[in-house]
């Protein structure tokens, strides 16, 4: 609503210097009002939108520990912006101090598009972060392009996000559904063999559908496994010991539980408990290291994909880990090191673009390659914006080595050229995002 | 999988479901029935009863929190579970106690809205009391060593300890049931229910045996808090999650009634486990199985507006 006014003012007002960027820090001067651009004062304020409660609480927290740290960085320097980015300088951004306001999404799609209107018509937030679930993520997103603010994705996994709900306004620099299933399914076929059954239990909705279509499309293509029964299972289910029954009596050899969160902790554990374990191979296409801490030893053994993780031996990661350990005494999740990584991607762009105005920014980011996070070289694809990056496979260690901080075993990072997909083809050749401006 | 597999897993699934439920809706329900209180509390003692027990019987990493940043990361007794039982009915009736005299007592004569007020709030602050000692992280909790392997039917995956939830929950609520029944105590209980101030009256104080009543209910929430810690891993809002299904289960099961509390659980754990398990041709009942329950709630209120066995209250 304040974005539309101010576009307003300005259209009758024939753009006037204070609704166009001068040259305060901004450097953006001639660009016209739009979303929360420009920003009044030496603050620029940074939205993040995250679960602190609900199924994917455990990720949202320590989301918000990476944000306030990279903040801390944009501000002060250290970390990544003194040693990855060389367009950020440690002095804030184009000459504005980096504030932010966080919300809490509850896991709630609806409430977190009500943060995001909140963050953006009150906090004035010029660029919205935060995620954990795909439904808030693809809701977000969807006010974020309508207000004209940045969404820089932080968790969100499922295919939609960047194919039939992608936008302009929003940049994923996690893989998706069909970048997992490109890469676990050729190692499952090793491992396991070939020409198996496979169950599938999915969170219900577009994430969990996402997985279990991208799953049962690699399984089926690759070692050529065949579905015998997929069961959705509603977000938030406590006892899975019902579905769990009733996969293991279908005779299938591998079960997929594509649950994430404490959902994703809660369906592999009861299903160790239960024995199944014993007659099939769990598969968790997805987790992370508070999923493995919450699961305990029922991760042994089990495989998935992880965003990233502290054992990824080179330096981006070794310097990320050391300085969110200097600051939290903890090891850093997955899904921190991709809020850190988002910040200060979405930092240098408007570095490099001298100024925040929206259009600018997304033309930085638009097919910009880089190698400084962590994961190898990227690209963030402009027809989708859809980082094309390596998906670490990983395996829970055995009972006896799983330590605090320490879960799971790399498997392998399956690079960037064995995942990607066309343009035209995949969850890409469903995305028309929209307009600029 | 054979018919009869599945009808042992779906009565199995079921009855432990319910069990929970049922464990956590006693306390509920005599509290509700006896003092006319409404306890939103009831949540914060469940959870508390699953840190205690988690703490005594096998301990806890904390890795966040005011505790793990004043250097107590590793936390725990490592007792076992059975200890771990016991202490956990021991402290959370101790707090129950606590609470019905210092908070709830002052609330009996006041409106509901004044009960739930006050106990919704008390829930949040021990919610947020565990969550900045403790941290938001989920803590896993292992089964017993004695519980740990799984049902050995063929066909049926089911873990033992889901069977022993199954009996300490009958063993509980049976010994609940026989003190209000058959006992001095539950005679004093059950004619306060009815007419407090006749009782009174005739010389007897009925504050004693209402504050071991509350008592009674809270450690039963407790107990509840550490048998199903193993199933789920326990984070400081899992109270708030549970109350919504163990206050349905009392609605459907009349308030005050322990046996209405018995069926009522039963039945919505075994309609959830059965439409979970239903397939028809090739369409799954499992997305209705959340459905499923409060669909059953409607249709037994529609019928028996007083709950399955309320009247049993009002005449007891």
């Amino acid at each position: 609503m304040k974005a539309a006014g101010v576009a307003g003012i300005a259209g009758l007002a024939g753009c006037t210097d204070s609704l166009t960027s001068g040259d305060g820090g901004d450097g953006g001067g001639g660009n016209e009002a739009l979303g929360n651009y420009p920003i009044e004062g030496d603050t620029a304020t940074f939205g993040f939108n995250i679960p602190l409660s609900g199924p994917y609480g455990s990720e949202g927290q320590d989301e918000l520990r990476a944000y306030e740290l990279a903040v801390k960085h944009l501000n002060n320097g250290g970390g990544w912006v003194d040693s990855q980015f060389d367009d950020l300088s440690g002095d804030g951004v184009v000459g504005k101090t980096i504030d932010y306001s966080e919300a809490d999404t509850e896991t709630d799609k609806g409430k977190a598009r009500e943060n995001a209107r909140q963050l953006i018509e009150r906090d004035n937030a010029i660029m919205v972060s935060g995620g954990s679930s795909s439904s808030v993520a693809i809701n977000v997103q969807d006010e974020c392009q309508k207000q004209k603010v940045l969404f820089m994705a932080c968790l969100t996994h499922s295919n939609d996000t960047t194919g039939k709900d992608c936008v302009r306004y929003g940049f994923r620099e996690m893989f998706n559904a069909y970048h997992t299933a490109k890469a676990l399914a050729p190692v499952l076929g090793e491992e396991y063999g070939e020409d198996l059954e496979f169950y599938q239990l999915y969170a219900d909705y577009t994430w969990g559908k996402s997985v279990e279509e991208s799953m049962r499309q690699f399984l089926s293509e690759g070692p050529g496994w065949s579905e015998v029964n997929s069961v959705a299972t509603p977000l938030g289910t406590s006892d899975y010991s019902s579905y769990l029954s009733d996969a293991q009596s279908s005779g299938a050899d591998v079960l997929l539980l594509n649950h994430y969160g404490l959902d994703g902790a809660k369906s592999v554990r009861q299903a160790v408990d239960a024995g199944v374990d014993e007659e099939m191979d769990i598969v968790v296409p997805l987790y992370n290291r508070p999923m493995a801490e919450a699961a305990g030893d029922a991760i042994s053994g089990v495989f998935g994909t992880v965003a990233w993780d502290s054992a990824i031996d080179n330096t981006p990661s070794n310097e990320f880990t050391s300085a969110f350990q200097e600051e939290y005494d903890r090891i850093p999740s997955g899904p921190a090191q991709l809020a850190y990584a988002q910040t200060l991607q979405y930092a240098a762009a408007v570095e490099r673009a001298g100024s925040f105005y929206p259009p600018d920014v997304i033309k930085e980011l638009e097919d910009y390659s880089y190698s400084n996070i962590g994961m190898g070289e990227e690209t963030m694809r402009k027809c989708d914006h859809q980082a094309q990056r390596a998906v670490p496979v990983v395996r829970g260690l055995p009972a006896d080595q799983i330590e605090t901080g320490n879960y799971f075993e790399i498997v392998n990072t399956t690079e960037a050229s064995q995942v990607t997909y066309g343009c035209d083809t995949g969850p890409a050749a469903q995305c028309e995002l929209g307009p600029y401006e | 999988m054979s018919l009869v597999a599945d009808l042992i897993s779906i009565l199995l699934n079921g009855l432990q479901q319910g069990a929970i439920y049922i464990l956590l809706a006693v306390g509920l329900s005599i509290i509700l029935g006896t003092l006319e209180f409404v306890n939103f509390a009831h949540g914060a003692l469940y959870i508390i009863g699953a840190y205690v027990g988690l703490y005594v019987a096998q301990g806890l990493v904390v890795s966040e929190g005011y505790l793990a940043e004043a250097g107590f990361s590793d936390l725990g007794l490592g007792m076992g579970f059975i200890v771990g039982m016991i202490v956990v009915a021991l402290v959370v009736f101790v707090l129950g106690l606590l609470f019905e005299r210092f908070i709830a007592r002052a609330f009996y004569d006041r409106p509901d809205t004044d009960q739930i007020l006050v106990t919704f709030g008390l829930a949040i602050i021990v919610q947020e009391i565990l969550r900045v000692s403790l941290g938001s992280t989920s803590q896993p909790v292992n089964q017993p060593t004695w519980a740990s392997g799984s049902v050995p039917i063929p066909g049926v995956a089911i873990s033992e300890w889901r069977i022993y939830i199954i009996l300490i929950t009958a063993l509980l609520v049976g010994i609940v049931y026989a003190l209000v029944e058959y006992t001095d105590f539950g005679l004093v209980v059950r004619a306060g229910t009815m007419d407090d101030e006749m009782v009174r009256l005739l010389g007897i104080k009925l504050s004693r045996p209402y504050i071991i009543v509350f008592g009674i209910g809270a450690a039963l929430a407790g107990v509840a808090g550490l048998v199903a810690g193993p199933l789920s891993p326990i984070n400081p809002t899992a109270g708030t999650d549970i109350l919504v299904p163990a206050f349905v289960t009392v609605v459907i099961g009349g308030v005050g009634s322990i046996r209405g509390a018995v069926a009522a659980g039963t039945i919505l754990g075994i309609t959830q486990a059965a439409l979970i398990q239903t397939q028809i041709g090739t369409y799954n009942l499992a997305p209705w199985s959340q459905v499923g329950i409060y669909a059953i709630a409607a249709i037994i209120l529609l019928v028996r507006p007083e709950g399955l066995l309320g009247e049993e209250v009002d005449t007891a």
